[in-house]
């Protein structure tokens, strides 16, 4: 018997995060992604002071590729193993669409948790509006998770899967980067912007969230 | 059919051209570098409407699965690309010859930019894809998908960027601010785009659903 989809997003965020616990290798190998991401700008910056816009810009294209190099793995690692066809029998697919979406938000706030404030550390970058960075920051993973998780799923069974992944991702999260930007910005001192930019990041988001969840159903009852 | 629509476009063409190159004056302000935009509007018009009928055959795609609505999904995606790319060209060309920069992030540069990213993604997706079934179904959602974006390209956009580009034909308080002739020439451009589309989409979307 399958459980309802608020007990199956459970069931099933419970067995990502196990299973994300015994692949340690994969956590160390995304977070030292990001902490050598961080490192090579801050060589490349050489201890230069910038605009308050160009942290914005360089923070945003640090969490976009580290959320890349884990995200892209949600539904291949299952394919990979065998257990694709266990889940479809045993949990609704929203449960696992929201399961898995949950996870991802989970392992992209723990990397931007450990990388933001190194960020702030070797760039040297003056946080004038916490409140609002780390809401912008919320708002963004966000919406990484929610596209990313039905990309992960539409890429499942791809001849070529390098860099198809971002290549599928940017364009949809641009929506999200932009405004991200400019407010990341006002943030460290930069231009103040209008609040709306945050209100359009969350409208996005949920509506990502929702077109996620009408077409998840086409790709999962297909096989 | 198919003649006579061949026959349309050749003649529409030909008039076309020879509207833009001999009778349409030059702009005030702009001079004979006006002529670019009669194609580089009609093809971003084409670019959009590309896109847009992308979508809707996806949509009809996952409704019904028939595979002529994947073919021709597939094949206005296609089409969609290479009149993005001519818009994006021929607009930069008009940007360096006007604003002495190929590109400056003006809120309608950054929109065809990223309807290019969008067709290249869902081309790229359609390559990786070696199982017939599972090919058409996922562009299908990912043409869908990336469709959210339209309306972040219309009203956030320009609220993101400085704009230099030219108001459109039809301006925000819905009067029409171009020459006469200009604007007959522009709207014959647009028709005549259409229909190469129209025509290519015919001929391209029965050799997909052949393959």
């Amino acid at each position: 018997m399958k459980p309802s989809t608020f007990q199956g997003i459970k069931l099933v965020l419970r067995k990502e995060l196990m299973t994300g616990l015994r692949f340690r290798a994969a956590w160390a190998a995304m977070l030292m992604f990001s902490f050598t991401s961080l490192v090579c700008i801050s060589f490349a910056l050489g201890g230069t002071s910038a605009e308050p816009k160009l942290f914005a810009a360089l923070l945003w294209i640090l969490l976009f590729f580290s959320s890349l190099a884990g995200s892209d793995r949600v539904f291949s690692d299952e394919e990979a193993e065998g257990t694709l066809m266990a889940l479809r029998v045993y949990a609704p697919s929203q449960a696992v669409l929201f399961g898995k979406m949950l996870y991802e938000f989970f392992v992209l706030t723990v990397i931007t948790v450990l990388l933001l404030p190194l960020f702030i550390v070797f760039l040297g970058v003056e946080t004038k509006e916490i409140l609002l960075l780390l809401c912008t920051v919320g708002a963004g993973l966000w919406g990484i998770s929610a596209a990313g998780t039905l990309l992960s799923a539409l890429i499942v069974g791809a001849g070529v899967r390098s860099g198809l992944f971002s290549v599928l991702m940017l364009p949809v999260i641009l929506p999200v980067f932009l405004p991200a930007i400019r407010l990341t910005e006002a943030a460290f001192g930069g231009t103040v912007v209008s609040l709306s930019f945050f209100g359009g990041i969350v409208l996005y988001d949920m509506i990502l969230s929702v077109a996620a969840s009408i077409l998840f159903d086409y790709l999962w009852y297909a096989e | 059919m198919k003649f006579v629509l061949g026959a349309c476009i050749v003649i529409l063409t030909v008039m076309v051209a020879g509207a833009v190159f001999f009778v349409v004056p030059p702009a005030e302000g702009l001079g004979n570098l006006v002529r670019i935009a009669f194609l580089h509007i009609p093809a971003a018009w084409v670019s959009v409407i590309a896109f847009f009928m992308s979508a809707w055959w996806a949509a009809a795609y996952l409704r019904r699965g028939n595979i002529r609505d994947d073919a021709r999904s597939f094949s206005s995606a296609r089409l969609g690309f290479v009149f993005t790319l001519l818009a994006t060209v021929s607009g930069a060309v008009f940007s360096k010859l006007t604003w002495g920069a190929y590109w400056n992030w003006d809120p309608r540069q950054t929109t065809i930019l990223v309807l290019l990213l969008i067709y290249g993604a869902y081309l790229t997706l359609r390559a990786a894809m070696e199982e017939y079934n599972r090919r058409a179904r996922v562009s299908a959602v990912y043409s869908l998908f990336s469709f959210l974006t339209v309306p972040f390209l219309v009203f956030i956009v320009p609220r993101l960027f400085f704009s230099l580009h030219p108001t459109p034909v039809l301006n925000g308080s819905g009067s029409v601010d171009m020459d006469p002739v200009m604007l007959v020439t522009l709207f014959a451009a647009a028709a005549d785009a259409t229909l190469i589309y129209i025509w290519l989409l015919l001929k391209s979307s029965r050799k997909e659903e052949k393959i």
